[in-house]
């Protein structure tokens, strides 16, 4: 790290690796800020020598060696069998599955269902920034009506290839009692951050399956400046994904559903 | 009225269903079964009731069968798809088997279902002519013991008497087979069920005599069922 | 609950499904993943049975990606993970075993084959052996062991969880439809009462003490940025599989020194092409077998030794020369008549054997 642009080390969380940062993330790019609130939450819990972190194939790869974490990067969208076996095999450890829309809704949607299905205690945590990035942007499950990626060029066409998938209602939707599901934004990193922690307790606690979809940023394929990029994903993406929690379990502390 | 060689009223319909554990030679004793009794010029119907490998069963050596005289409901090769994966599994004739004249004998394929696949058999509720057989080979690890053997008949449900059916394929021995009479006696003693008879193939049955050690029938069987995987 | 699986070596009557669920539990395997797909159902049928008993586990997932990949999971942490699959399900276990073939991570797969391509039948085929030796986007860096007999399958599930956690590549058990369904006698036996030693697992994460603190992280990837850096590994990779194929690689081999023609089969096919040697031996034909047990690696320098000392080679397989091709790699360069009899799918007995014999000895 160069001291000499940045002459105060900027304050990371403890579970993070110094040794690797600056981070490999484009400028903006919204997984620095989904993995910076996970950070926070695996320290204010301690759980640095429990966690088992695994990362999908597509720019959250690049999470593989972030923290200071045994690790393992998967296939697209395979992480979350992996982190299903590792925690089927060893209950005590605590599994995150870390993904993008690509690999939770589109190769690896039967996983991730599936997993909801049987309520899998594991945590999957999905960043959705509305197109495969790391394979230079092309249309994903979640990409808006109109928006213009690199294999819908004249912008998304409903008609050609449906609407936007709403994954985390989907997955909502097959869940049962003992599951966590809840959908945040980099947009908004108290709340996230609250999600994530209620995801990773649910864990703790044994109940079931935790899912938090994240609602992420993309400039270098959205090619946004800071403003639209910000514009996008604070107004356009919750217009067709609603932020909130829409699972609780019945003896999760807190109020009710924390929406908004 | 008259007997033969095992004790079997001629003038009596016999109906019976052979059920167990997997490989523990349900089909082989259902069909030398069928054989011995219409070699006593008995009108019979062998009913291929295996609804998990109808494959494996009787359906490849039908064509010997019925030209010994026994009447099979089963599948034919060509009739299926998928051999039990992708193709009906259950033939709807044999859902009313029972409702066939002469003597009846059900091959009932195995699964935790056990003798609940009977169920889907019409008329096996009333049908007063039927005894359904738990077949047992101690030479299988799940059936080895008698603790194992009496577990097993008690989920089974409906079972109306045990046939040891001891063997070690090849390498089968009279001791073997004795071995399995008292096991399968002492497992029968605790269940109140009777043994209806110690199976063994010719050479080995010759060399028992006509009762085991327990002093249960000897019933000579025939190997077929290794034709029928081709 | 837990107890010795075996108490004292016993003659049993199995099928070969059953088989390697005992097998299975005899290599103190810890858990199963599996998806259903005929002919391996069995072997989840009796694990789940039998897996309760003594504290084992079972996952039964969405599909193939998802029991290769949870099995994956498994060994990750640490415990002695199998799985089970057949024909289209081999096709999806491919993309789970490449990744255990990047990360040298010691999964068991048993493979029932079945006919192909597609669907297809289920009762017999040999038409897994490209698959399984050299499928997936890489370079073949597995262990396929072919059986073809209970006996041998009880052996082989044992060996194969050893082979892979001492070396750790991914190994194959590779039976088929017949040998899961056929029933045989066989020894079931405790291996550490017979001396065999059972290699403990290994967590490659969820390591004991806090990484960054105590250590450092233990963390995986299967990405590489530079081609040089994947060559150096895959390399690396290849360089350890090479020391290991003369330690792995099994074989048998009988009457061809004298032979006019040597017949070479695998798995359940070897049992024709034993009977078939026996019987044209009886009648003064001057044949001999050999039998590849592992398929690969495969016993190279005995391969080449039989292809240059005879005149003529037959391989029987019941596949259109999946056999046939990993031979010819093996044999370059010798001089033996290479000669097939190629049934995709379908049995041969040892008469048919005889005949084709006969027919080329004349």
């Amino acid at each position: 790290m160069s001291k000499g642009i940045c002459p105060v080390e900027p304050v990371m969380p403890t579970s993070w690796r110094k040794d690797n940062k600056p981070h490999k993330f484009c400028p903006g790019c919204g997984h620095g800020l989904v993995l910076k609130c996970l950070g926070q939450v695996v320290d204010e819990l301690d759980l640095q020598d429990k966690v088992v972190f695994g990362c999908d194939i597509g720019c959250s790869l690049l999470a593989w060696d972030f923290f200071n974490l045994d690790a393992v990067q998967t296939h697209h969208g395979r992480t979350t069998p992996v982190m299903t076996g590792i925690k089927r095999s060893r209950p005590e450890l605590i599994c995150i599955a870390y993904m993008g829309d690509g690999g939770g809704y589109s190769i690896g949607v039967q996983h991730l269902v599936s997993a909801a299905a049987r309520n899998e205690k594991i945590t999957a945590i999905l960043a959705n920034n509305t197109q495969y990035a790391m394979t230079g942007g092309q249309m994903a499950p979640t990409t808006l009506p109109g928006q213009k990626t690199e294999t819908t060029p004249y912008g998304r066409d409903p008609e050609l290839t449906g609407f936007p998938l709403q994954g985390q209602e989907m997955v909502s939707a097959v869940c049962r009692e003992g599951a966590y599901v809840a959908r945040g934004s980099v947009a908004n990193q108290r709340q996230l951050k609250s999600y994530l922690k209620k995801a990773l307790e649910n864990q703790l606690a044994q109940r079931g399956f935790s899912f938090v979809e994240v609602l992420s940023t993309c400039p270098t394929n959205w090619r946004t400046n800071a403003a639209e990029t910000w514009e996008f994903v604070q107004e356009k993406m919750p217009e067709y994904f609603k932020l909130g929690e829409t699972r609780r379990p019945a003896d999760m502390r807190g109020e009710g559903l924390a929406n908004g | 009225m008259f007997f033969n060689q095992v004790g079997i009223i001629m003038s009596k319909r016999i109906v019976e269903a052979y059920i167990g554990e997997y490989a523990g030679g349900k089909s082989e004793n259902a069909l030398n079964r069928a054989l011995e009794l219409a070699g006593l010029g008995r009108k019979v119907t062998l009913v291929d009731f295996d609804i998990v490998e109808p494959v494996y069963t009787l359906r490849p050596i039908q064509n010997e069968l019925t030209a010994r005289g026994v009447t099979v409901i089963a599948w034919k090769t060509r009739d299926t798809l998928g051999l039990g994966e992708a193709g009906t599994t259950l033939k709807p004739g044999a859902r009313w088997a029972l409702k066939h004249q002469g003597d009846i004998i059900l091959d009932i394929g195995y699964g935790v279902g056990g003798a609940r696949t009977l169920r889907l058999l019409e008329g096996a509720d009333t049908d007063p002519d039927l005894q359904v057989i738990a077949v047992i080979n101690i030479s299988r690890p799940m059936t080895a013991t008698v603790e194992d053997i009496v577990e097993q008949v008690r989920e089974m449900g409906r079972v109306n008497a045990l046939l040891n059916n001891t063997h070690l394929s090849d390498e089968t021995t009279a001791a073997v087979v004795q071995e399995g009479a008292r096991v399968v006696a002492e497992a029968a003693k605790l269940l109140n069920l009777p043994v209806v008879a110690s199976a063994a193939i010719a050479e080995v049955a010759k060399e028992i005599g006509l009762t085991d050690c327990m002093g249960n029938p000897v019933r000579s069987i025939n190997r077929f069922m290794q034709k029928a995987f081709w | 609950m837990t107890e010795k699986i075996i108490e004292q070596e016993k003659r049993a009557f199995l099928t070969g499904n059953e088989v390697v669920a005992w097998a299975a539990l005899a290599a103190k395997a810890d858990i199963m993943y599996g998806y259903p797909i005929t002919p391996q159902n069995e072997i989840m049928h009796y694990w789940t049975r039998l897996a309760p008993r003594y504290d084992k586990r079972f996952l039964q997932t969405e599909d193939e990606l998802s029991a290769g990949f949870t099995t994956v999971g498994g060994v990750l942490a640490g415990r002695k993970a199998f799985t089970a699959t057949a024909g289209p399900g081999n096709t999806l276990m491919q993309e789970p075993v490449s990744m255990a073939e990047m990360l040298r991570l010691p999964i068991v797969v048993v493979i029932q084959q079945r006919g192909g391509p597609s669907t297809a039948t289920v009762i017999y085929s040999q038409q897994e052996v490209t698959m399984t030796t050299l499928g997936g986007n890489g370079e073949g860096m597995r262990v396929v062991y072919s059986t073809s007999s209970h006996q041998e399958l009880f052996d082989y599930t044992i060996k194969a969880f050893n082979t892979a956690w001492k070396y750790r590549f991914p190994t194959f058990v590779l039976g088929d439809g017949y040998q899961a369904k056929m029933r045989e006698p066989l020894t079931l036996y405790d291996p550490e009462s017979r001396g065999i030693e059972l290699i403990k697992p290994e967590p490659y994460v969820g390591k004991p003490g806090t990484p960054g603190v105590d250590r450092a992280p233990s963390q995986f990837r299967n990405t590489y940025s530079m081609e040089e850096e994947l060559l150096e590994i895959v390399n690396q990779y290849m360089q350890d599989y090479g020391e290991m194929a003369p330690q792995v690689a099994e074989y048998q081999v009988a009457n061809v020194e004298d032979a006019d023609l040597v017949i070479i089969g695998h798995g359940v096919v070897f049992r024709a092409v034993r009977a078939a040697v026996d019987n044209l031996r009886a009648r003064g034909l001057k044949v001999g077998y050999f039998r590849p047990v592992t398929l690969r690696p495969l016993a190279v320098p005995q391969i080449k030794e039989v292809f240059s000392n005879s005149k003529k080679v037959l391989v029987v397989e019941s596949a259109y020369g999946q056999l046939a091709r990993l031979l010819k790699e093996a044999a370059y360069g010798t001089t033996a008549e290479f000669l097939t009899m190629f049934r995709p799918g379908v049995g041969i007995t040892a008469e048919e054997v005889e005949a084709e014999v006969e027919k080329i000895l004349g």
